[in-house]
């Protein structure tokens, strides 16, 4: 991101001349107070806003260049998880996942592989008939790391992923998170667990009103 | 793409399960609807057929007396074609009357037998363009003493044209206004089908899903029940049409109405046509942008 500026139509500046580069397969927290900007942060990534000044480039595109036509493409190599999970309570835990192939036409057999792939890794392999309301926190978010990825993205943006689970169910969530980074997705999350933050030891990007306060590299939270 | 119509097919009967009621009510109001434009298309068919068998009657009778000499009657028919307006002009003599009369009445000959001679008039019947002239031709007639009376229908059907122009006119407008209302209500059903289905739609465009692949779910469920609503007013009306044609066919039995099948299936044809039209025409209006940011 460079000289990135996002101010809302009510004049809140979310984002204040922020500049940041994330290299390729890196595992960034972004950290900082509610309110700060780190929800805009990531929506700037995956276009889900445009900045007000500045450019955001992700793999080489530039996104406020970027035809509105060409977004979907763009986010295929984007996987997003939120706080608030985001599951289709309508359908089982295999077509949740199985939902992100499916939208953008991969075969059913690929479909059917890459699932039964990626629940096994989460743990949830037994579970893939079941509704995901039935199924605890920790499980639902792991659920939605693997729609995010199952589709194998180049940049994994999750917004809070720990925000609502114990120490432990969180800790799990970061080591799936950790193994995900590994296989060479860049990972970017969202977090004010300050837990988790310190005990991973990874670049650490501090945003306080908007502003980025500190960049450190093996960081802790403050 | 066969895959992704499935998927779509899919979506688009999950959609219209959830919105059971919603879907119950707009199903329907758009049969009804098809129904009553259905109901003023066979009116004004039949209308029309009416009016054609009227029209093919732009004739004046002239019947003349029995005394008229032959050369009278030659002379009558030479000056009659050379009239503003006059198609043709025939001579029927009592002979041909009485013969056409026979044919008519072929069903009842026993009327005929109590009948001496033949009591009918010769005459001449004059064929016109218009039934703007028949006025005129009947007052040239009136001028030889040669002949008894001229009839013609012509202010009669005249007026009838009127009332069925009035009717039809009313008709193609209530129609319009019909089938306007009946896209307002397809516009508000899937966007409240989108609304209660806008986390999946979000969830979609997060994953990469294009534009049309999200539209196309609720263009098939718009399709679909254009598509049922239509079927389901073409049955009722096919019906409800054939029940009451025999009604009619018994109590005014001189009215020309069709039963005619090719006609019927044109009516059905135009009734599916325009149900799918409503569908999909309503969910395209609602479904114009389908926005990526700030969902």
């Amino acid at each position: 991101m460079f000289h990135v500026f996002k101010t809302f139509p009510n004049k809140i500046h979310a984002l204040w001349d922020v500049n940041i580069h994330i290299k390729k397969g890196e595992f960034v927290f972004l950290v900082g107070p509610t309110g700060a900007g780190k929800t805009t942060f990531l929506k700037l990534i995956y276009r889900g806003m445009l900045p007000s000044k500045g450019q955001v480039i992700v793999d080489g595109v530039n996104l406020a260049r970027l035809k509105t036509s060409l977004v979907p493409y763009l986010r295929r190599e984007i996987g997003v998880v939120f706080q608030d999970f985001k599951l289709l309570y309508d359908r089982n835990v295999f077509e949740n996942v199985a939902f992100s192939l499916r939208v953008v036409g991969t075969k059913n057999a690929i479909i059917r592989q890459e699932v039964n792939n990626i629940l096994n890794i989460i743990g949830l392999y037994h579970k893939k008939n079941t509704n995901p309301h039935l199924l605890s926190g920790g499980e639902q978010q792991k659920l939605c790391i693997a729609r995010a990825v199952v589709s194998h993205p180049l940049i994994l943006l999750t917004d809070e992923p720990t925000g609502n689970l114990d120490p432990e169910t969180s800790w799990d969530i970061m080591k799936l998170l950790f193994k995900i980074n590994i296989w060479g997705t860049t990972v970017i999350m969202a977090s004010h667990d300050k837990l988790m933050v310190d005990k991973a030891q990874k670049r650490v990007v501090r945003i306080e009103r908007g502003e980025v306060a500190s960049d450190t590299r093996k960081g802790i939270y403050s | 793409m066969q895959r992704n119509i499935f998927f779509y097919i899919q979506e688009a009967f999950l959609s219209t399960k959830k919105n059971g009621i919603m879907s119950f009510a707009t199903i329907i109001s758009l049969t009804a609807t098809l129904i009553i434009v259905g109901m003023f298309l066979l009116i004004s068919l039949n209308i029309n057929l009416f009016l054609n068998d009227i029209e093919s009657q732009l004739v004046a009778i002239a019947y003349l007396k029995d005394d008229i000499s032959e050369e009278d009657i030659n002379k009558l028919v030479r000056d009659t074609s050379e009239l503003q307006g006059v198609k043709e002009v025939q001579y029927i003599s009592k002979e041909e009357a009485f013969q056409r009369l026979r044919e008519d009445l072929s069903e009842h000959e026993d009327m005929l037998a109590g009948i001496p001679e033949n009591p009918l008039p010769a005459s001449i019947e004059i064929l016109v363009t218009e039934t703007d002239f028949l006025e005129e031709i009947a007052f040239q007639l009136n001028q030889y003493n040669g002949i008894e009376e001229v009839n013609y229908g012509g202010q009669l059907t005249k007026n009838l044209i009127i009332v069925f122009d009035f009717v039809r006119n009313t008709g193609l407008a209530i129609i319009s206004l019909l089938i306007f209302i009946a896209v307002l209500i397809m516009v508000s059903v899937i966007k409240i089908s989108v609304h209660s289905r806008h986390e999946e739609i979000e969830i979609m465009s997060l994953v990469g899903a294009t534009s049309w692949f999200i539209r196309w779910p609720f263009i098939i469920e718009g399709f679909l029940k254009g598509l049922f609503s239509s079927f389901l007013a073409v049955i009722v009306l096919i019906k409800g049409y054939l029940y009451y044609m025999e009604k009619v066919r018994m109590i005014l039995p001189f009215l020309n109405i069709s039963s005619d099948q090719s006609i019927l299936i044109r009516i059905a044809v135009i009734i599916i046509l325009l149900g799918i039209f409503i569908g999909i025409f309503g969910s395209m209006i609602s479904l114009r942008k389908i926005r990526y940011e700030e969902l």
